[in-house]
């Protein structure tokens, strides 16, 4: 060519020589590049399959979680059933207490008995006190759980604001190249745009590598949270086992409790027959205060008319009276005419000696006659007394025996009360016995409820267990992703390394890369693409803002749910306590029940105890389950935000591999440029030579 | 054995607020029961009254009222006993009288000096008859004192 001279011509040989020498460099350097780009992808594969088992790992976490929920909830509903069997059986020993109380004759001891129903009631309110305080616990766990999934919807929201960034951070570089592209002298401006692609790409090796590094810290902090679930899990199953144990001493206490139950039937049926005794001796002792009555009124009959008899002998001697009188008259007179004979006689002197004699005579049988008629008066007159003493004696004998036959009869009356008062005790004996057999088939219930209770911790056990061995299998992948996100920021930090090599050989060629525009070209679409890709992750950054405040809400509800069991818990100590004081009343309404069946008292204190036992063992589950329940929802929380992490993880991996694809076909263009670039030069030194 | 005989009278014993008292027969005219009294207006209280017998009117004296005893009801063995003294026909009311007994003048004392006074005026003596003690009547000076009582005749 005329235009070159010789010495021009020897120094274009030797810049075309360096050039040509430079070009190598760079092909040798996009080589490498294209090495560690499919180290680069190969980890990126590996990474997406560790993070397949690892979802699938979380999936299968997740449902043998909503397993054990669900194992926990029919824990929560047997034990339900197990409260209301406990009321239920609560409500009948009110029962029985009632028809005690209705009894007249009822026990002391059974007050003693109710004072520890009403102990083993305190110690049931205590629980319940403490259930509260467990709900409570529970309130404060959601509200962590709340806040710490604001915590994450505030995370993700920084993600997206880092997103925007990049987008806007990505349509200025698009900008820029479309600038480049339309302003730049086709060879320098390809040069040009090769060499800030170049820039470009390294910027963005840069940032991947970043990324890669903050992929490895939160691979990092998913490891911490996973073995936090881990020593969880561990927590969980020891709850379980204790939730075994709880069981085995329910199902003992349940074995008393029955066991006291039908020792208190047969002391309800000994009670009974003796009450039928009592019954047949009743009427028999009826019968014979009736028999006794009709003797009384025989007795009465015989009275009156003895008495009427001795009235009649009492007239009879009344009319001999009279006519002793009459006798004891004729006998005066007959003493006046013999003393007015013998005047007569003394005055007839010795003729009427002989008169006076006779005088005398008649004199003396008429004080004679007179003498026996004041005995006969006598003796009338003791008779009369007697009659009279025996007339009173047969009314006064009357009237015992009037009073015998009131007496008899309210014997009687208070014999067919006794009856009454025996057959309403027989009825209640027959409640107490029908109460009896409802507590058997309560207590029946309670022994197959406490009996599915541990069937079900026993699931609980098996399922906490594959919880914990999937937790480890977790652990192990996560550990390999640990170790593989290593290798990928190591292969970055190669990557980078690479680039800047690049760098260095593109901006010694930049002046004489013409063609490299068509690779800016490329890679302006690469960007809208990128941006297209940035945008999706946008949208999907949007998508988990709206689940994270969704999971807020949820969290809120779970709270306000938790409230709500708080107050119902509030409302069962109230009750609990009412029910004391109802028990208490029962007590003092018990006390006058001082005098019989002890051994009913001791059967129902074993009851009582029984009953108690069984009150805490319950107590125990339900806190348990407590336990339980919250370390699942911490679990389910964990969970959630280990799938958040992963698919984050998941985002930065694909858009990883995605560069590297790019980054791959940038290298392919330039490998094609740089030959083309080679045979332009060929073609130019081979001109030159000729 | 005149003498004996001859000194011994028989006497008409009477019951007076339980003390036996006898009187002569000789001066009885007669005994009977109490039957109808009439009574005399403005007699003395001694005096119950009036009776009427074999066709006289006698007054008839209570001796209780007489002596200063209570009074006492009349009944079957109330006697009248008529005595005619000093000239004067009275009846006497006593408890009773029964018996007609001889008694020996020898076994009649005179009255005590002790027992002065009413009562000692109307006493003949006390004579002793087996263990009783029979107070002697002075009919005379129970009729004799005359205060008021009425003679009919």
């Amino acid at each position: 060519m005329p235009l070159f001279s010789r010495r021009s011509d020897n120094a274009l040989a030797t810049e075309i020589a360096q050039m040509r020498a430079q070009m190598a460099q760079i092909v040798h350097s996009a080589d490498e590049v294209n090495r560690i780009a499919d180290q680069v992808t190969e980890g990126a594969a590996a990474q997406s399959r560790s993070l397949d088992d690892m979802v699938s790992g979380v999936n299968q976490m997740a449902a043998s979680l909503k397993e054990t929920a669900g194992q926990a909830e029919s824990v929560a509903t047997s034990t339900e059933e197990l409260v209301s069997s406990i009321n239920e059986m609560a409500a009948s020993t009110e029962q029985v207490a009632g028809n005690a109380t209705a009894l007249a004759t009822a026990v002391s001891q059974t007050a003693a008995s109710i004072q520890q129903i009403t102990a083993s009631i305190q110690s049931i309110t205590q629980a319940a006190q403490e259930m509260a305080a467990s709900a409570t616990e529970v309130n404060g766990a959601m509200t962590e759980m709340a806040s710490s999934v604001k915590g994450v919807a505030e995370d993700t929201e920084t993600l997206r604001g880092s997103i925007n960034e990049t987008a806007t951070a990505i349509e200025e570089m698009s900008r820029s190249v479309q600038g480049v592209a339309a302003n730049a002298d086709e060879l320098a401006s390809a040069a040009e745009e090769t060499s800030s692609a170049i820039n470009e790409m390294a910027a963005s090796i840069e940032e991947v590598s970043a990324t890669a590094e903050n992929l490895a810290a939160s691979v990092e902090e998913t490891s911490t949270t996973i073995e936090q679930m881990a020593r969880s899990i561990q927590g969980v199953a020891q709850n379980a086992n204790r939730i075994n144990e709880a069981a085995a001493t329910s199902a003992t206490s349940a074995t008393q409790l029955d066991r006291s139950i039908r020792s208190v039937a047969a002391l309800a049926k000994q009670a009974d027959e003796t009450t039928r005794r009592v019954a047949r001796d009743a009427v028999e002792g009826g019968s014979t205060t009736e028999k006794s009555i009709q003797g009384m009124g025989r007795v009465r009959d015989a009275m009156s008319q003895s008495a009427s008899v001795i009235r009649e002998m009492g007239r009879r001697s009344a009319e001999i009276g009279s006519i002793v009188d009459t006798i004891n008259l004729l006998a005066e007179r007959t003493n006046l005419l013999s003393l007015n004979a013998s005047i007569e006689a003394a005055r007839a002197g010795e003729a009427g000696r002989g008169f006076a004699v006779v005088a005398e005579e008649i004199r003396n049988l008429a004080d004679r006659s007179a003498k026996a008629t004041a005995d006969i008066s006598a003796i009338i007159k003791a008779l009369q007394e007697v009659a009279n003493e025996a007339v009173a004696s047969s009314n006064e004998g009357l009237r015992v025996a009037e009073e015998g036959t009131r007496l008899a009869e309210g014997g009687l009356e208070a014999l067919h009360k006794i009856l009454n008062g025996v057959q309403e005790t027989s009825q209640l004996m027959a409640q107490i016995s029908r109460a009896t057999e409802e507590q058997l088939v309560a207590s029946q219930s309670v022994v197959s409820a406490v009996n599915t209770t541990a069937e079900q911790a026993r699931q609980a056990t098996v399922a906490t267990a594959e919880q914990a061995k999937s937790a480890a299998n977790i652990v192990q992948a996560v550990n390999q992703m640990r170790k593989i996100s290593q290798q990928v920021a190591q292969a970055m930090g190669e990557q980078g390394r690479a680039a800047r090599d690049i760098i260095k050989a593109a901006q010694s060629t930049m002046n004489l890369a013409a063609q490299v525009r068509k690779a800016t070209i490329e890679q302006a679409k690469s960007t809208t693409q990128v941006m297209q890709a940035v945008e999706l992750m946008r949208r999907s950054a949007a998508n988990t803002t709206r689940a994270m405040s969704e999971q807020a809400t949820a969290a809120d509800q779970v709270a306000k749910e938790s409230d709500r069991l708080m107050r119902v818990i509030a409302g069962v100590t109230k009750a609990l306590n009412e029910q004391s004081a109802g028990a208490n009343q029962v007590t003092s309404a018990v006390e006058s029940m001082r005098r019989q069946a002890d051994q009913v008292a001791k059967a129902m204190a074993e009851q009582a105890r029984a009953g108690k036992d069984m009150h805490t063992a319950t107590a125990v589950i339900t806190r348990q389950i407590g336990l339980i329940s919250r370390a699942n929802r911490e679990h389910s929380t964990v969970a959630g935000q280990l799938l958040n992490g992963l698919a984050d993880v998941r985002r930065v991996a694909d858009r990883n591999a995605q560069s590297a694809r790019e980054v791959r076909r940038a290298l392919a263009d330039l490998l094609a440029q740089a030959q083309t670039f080679t045979g332009v030069m060929d073609r130019l030194g081979g001109n030159k030579v000729k | 054995m005149p003498d004996p005989v001859a000194r011994s009278e028989p006497y008409i014993l009477f019951e007076l607020a339980g003390t036996s008292y006898g009187i002569p027969s000789r001066v009885v005219q007669q005994m009977e029961m109490v039957e109808h009294i009439t009574p005399v207006p403005n007699a003395p209280p001694f005096v119950e009254g009036v009776v009427f017998l074999r066709g006289q009117v006698i007054p008839a004296i209570n001796l209780r009222e007489r002596f200063g005893f209570p009074k006492a009801p009349y009944n079957l063995r109330t006697r009248l006993i008529v005595v005619r003294a000093a000239g004067r026909t009275v009846g006497f009311i006593v408890d009773s009288a029964r018996e007609f007994v001889p008694i020996s003048t020898e076994t009649i004392q005179p009255p005590p000096e002790g027992i002065a006074g009413l009562s000692g005026h109307y006493l003949a003596g006390i004579a002793t008859l087996g263990q009783r003690l029979v107070l002697i009547l002075d009919v005379e000076a129970v009729i004799g004192q005359g205060e008021a009582i009425p003679t009919p005749i």
